[in-house]
């Protein structure tokens, strides 16, 4: 339940721009074990996916398990440079909150999470085409969102084999994107 | 070897050899048993059952093993440096279907795409499954124009093998009634969405020369008896074609020709069989059989027919010749003409235009289309009104589509109002890209390389190949039609899209031994047969004599069909 609040604060937080307060809580155990992360990184990372893919009226990041296949992508699909920098980047989340905040990213507000997020994000868009750890990160969860069960199916719709296609059709009777 | 040679006699003498099993080898291997000749078909690579062998066929975006199915760019790179220049096709859906260039290496004067599946099948379990004739004029230019050498056949020569082919493969398609893209026998076409409609408005509204149409796809949308009764069924628009298809649906040798085949009761195909040699009898100046490298034993084994297809793609079938050297073919098999290995040609792609189509957003497609748009030729049509500074024409492939999540990548915003925008599809997009003639030029070239070896200790091939200024024209031309097509359909902010090409990129590698009238400018005659050693047929795309702007399967299947035809009429005549 309490996760579900901290979402919604953040989802208003996000609408109406940073800075409102909001509470710390005591981050869960990950309850999976990373392989290519130390634990204080897969920390940051559980609350970083959850911010970027938030659970709302569909499952979140946590639910669709994204962060733990951002770990695996860094540890057997990312070359060990593109794995170091998105790490690099985590680590900064937890250096500028202490320097910003006094306290270590997962131990902020979401609210200030968010704003911490955003701000990353307008970074890495000015930086394109240039590489930047959170856009790197953010495609990563993208991919691993959508790609999986919950992202596919329930946030968007997926369906392996149609059988027709119908070139034309209104969109309310589809609802969503198609996932593939 | 003299033991060996008696019990090879014995044991490994059929009437008719076909070397290799994708598209043009599982149509000479149905022809041939179906006519009642004793087939062995000998495929270079592993077997691939159909169905069962397509070990990714219901895989799910969430199984794979990484982001979205790609490959660790270090296993790329070691493993497929050429194959991953589609940049689309390899990845883990499709890694079983492509041949690792470390093992079987090719050396690039110039860059060449050499894009090979080796499996029971071939390309036909890859290919695009675009199927179109080629017209009267395709068949007629090079004799117009002095290009290359003149076509020893002409389209009504081909006509009702054509017919012959798509009635059983299946070909969905509308008919246009258009002399540069024959119609043919069609299954019922497959839809437009609401913004190809558009298109094919706006484009034929200002362009009138110019028809939009839909692709002409070998997937079946209204199978027939024989079909069914082959095991085919409807295609369910999965658009995973490429992943295998469980329900048949699309034409390939393993769900179709070579079914057929084996129903015969005449059929042995024998998998992970590398032919390295057609033997040649000097006295009675016939191929007497193929020496084979088994790939998994390393053993090498002989095998005896009265007639030889090679069907092992166009650069395969030179190879083989090129290795065949003898007393009597010094230069190669065949090749009194020095035209083996030369004229190199594939179709030229990777421009085009790109834009958006606003208006739509309340309308979106249920199902995934393995179709596009096409856009027939119409340019140098014989009239002053299409005439270019440059010879032949393109045709387009394209379409319009609205990209779902993938939008997202490299894109800013987070949270949930970005996720929720996700949930819906982003603006249509239509694109259009050319696919381009290539001429055949004598020095577009392949040769064989003794000094580089493969895994096997086979010689290799050197490519020494490249557009050249007909081509460079052309494509200039590709992207200003293409954008202005996208204008007059109303489309906003028209992008030009100039991709690199290297020759091989457009996967229609042909002409390595072309087929001519003369023996001295050409390695083939009028029925495939090799010039000079008449019991030998080519009839994959090494055969080509010129390559039009069409993708070129269905002309393979059809040279195919009618060469094992006269084949089989010429042995019973004795004259093989």
């Amino acid at each position: 339940m309490l996760m579900n609040r901290r979402d919604a604060l953040f989802g208003l937080s996000l609408t109406i721009a940073a800075g409102s307060g909001g509470y710390a809580w005591a981050q869960p155990a990950l309850g999976w074990t990373p392989t290519a992360l130390t634990a204080a990184q897969a920390q940051i990372l559980d609350v970083v996916a959850e911010l970027v893919y938030p659970k709302t009226d569909t499952p979140g990041a946590r639910e669709a398990g994204v962060p733990q296949m951002v770990d695996k992508a860094l540890k057997g699909w990312c070359d060990p440079m593109q794995a170091g920098f998105i790490k690099s980047g985590l680590d900064k989340l937890d250096t500028d909150a202490k320097a910003a905040h006094g306290a270590g990213f997962v131990a902020l507000t979401a609210a200030q999470q968010g704003a911490m997020l955003i701000r990353y994000d307008q970074e890495a868009t000015a930086a394109r085409p240039q590489p930047h750890p959170f856009g790197a990160l953010k495609d990563l969860m993208t991919i691993g969102y959508f790609t999986s069960k919950p992202g596919a199916t329930v946030t968007l719709r997926y369906d392996p084999v149609p059988g027709d296609f119908k070139g034309c059709v209104p969109m309310k009777e589809i609802g969503r994107a198609w996932a593939t | 070897m003299a033991n060996l040679n008696t019990r090879w006699r014995k044991e490994n003498t059929y009437d008719a050899i076909v070397v290799g099993s994708g598209i043009a080898g599982g149509w000479a291997a149905k022809e041939l048993t179906e006519k009642g000749l004793k087939v062995l078909v000998l495929e270079r690579g592993g077997p691939m059952p159909h169905i069962t062998g397509y070990k990714t066929a219901t895989l799910d975006p969430w199984e794979t093993r990484y982001p979205l199915g790609r490959l660790p760019d270090a296993e790329m790179k070691a493993k497929y440096p050429a194959q991953q220049r589609t940049g689309y096709a390899l990845t883990e859906y499709t890694q079983h279907l492509f041949v690792r260039d470390d093992e079987n290496p090719y050396e690039e004067k110039q860059r060449f795409d050499w894009i090979r599946g080796y499996h029971v099948g071939g390309r036909s379990l890859m290919w695009a499954r675009q199927s179109y004739r080629h017209s009267p004029q395709d068949f007629e230019a090079n004799a117009k124009e002095g290009i290359g050498v003149d076509w020893p056949i002409r389209y009504a020569d081909l006509a009702p093998w054509y017919d012959y082919v798509e009635r059983f493969a299946g070909v969905s398609g509308r008919k246009e009634g258009l002399p540069q893209l024959p119609d043919g026998v069609f299954q019922p076409p497959m839809e437009f969405n609401c913004v190809e409609e558009v298109l094919k408005k706006g484009v034929e509204a200002r362009y009138p020369e110019r028809r939009v149409t839909i692709g002409r796809t070998a997937n079946l949308t209204a199978p027939t008896e024989e079909q069914l009764a082959l095991g085919r069924g409807k295609c369910q628009h999965r658009n995973r074609c490429i992943q295998g298809c469980p329900f048949g649906a699309y034409f390939s040798s393993n769900s179709a020709t070579l079914v057929a085949a084996e129903r015969t009761g005449n059929l042995k195909i024998r998998p992970n069989s590398i032919v390295t040699t057609i033997l040649h009898d000097p006295k009675k100046n016939r191929a007497d059989g193929v020496r084979i490298l088994d790939a998994e034993s390393g053993q090498e084994e002989e095998f005896y027919a009265d007639v030889l297809f090679l069907c092992a793609s166009a650069l395969g079938s030179t190879w083989i010749m090129m290795n065949s050297t003898s007393s009597r073919f010094e230069n190669g098999f065949g090749n009194g003409s020095d035209q083996l290995g030369r004229n190199i040609m594939d179709h030229h792609l990777g421009v085009g235009a790109q834009a958006e189509a606003p208006g739509f957003e309340e309308h979106y497609y249920s199902g995934r289309r393995p179709n596009g748009v096409y856009i027939p030729r119409f340019r140098n049509l014989g009239d002053a009104a299409t005439k270019k500074d440059y010879l032949r024409g393109f045709g387009f492939q394209g379409g319009a589509g609205r990209p779902s999540w993938t939008r997202a990548i490299g894109a800013p915003g987070l949270g949930a109002d970005r996720k929720a925008e996700l949930t819906q599809p982003g603006p249509w997009i239509a694109r259009l890209g050319g696919f381009g003639e290539i001429l055949p030029y004598a020095d577009n070239r392949v040769t064989l390389n003794k000094d580089k070896k493969d895994k096997y200790g086979l010689p290799t091939l050197t490519f020494d190949a490249s557009i050249k200024e007909n081509e460079q024209k052309m494509r200039k031309d590709m992207i200003a039609t293409a954008m202005e097509m996208m204008e007059a359909a109303g489309f906003k902010n028209v992008q030009p899209v100039d991709g690199d090409y290297a020759i091989g990129l457009g996967i229609h590698e042909m002409g390595t031994a072309r087929m001519g009238r003369d023996p001295k400018t050409s390695v083939l005659n009028a029925h495939n047969q090799v010039h000079e050693c008449k019991n030998v047929y080519v009839t994959d795309g090494a055969a080509m004599t010129s390559a039009s702007c069409v993708n070129p399967s269905l002309t393979y299947m059809a040279l195919t069909a009618r060469a094992a035809d006269h084949a089989v009429n010429a042995k019973k005549r004795g004259e093989l």
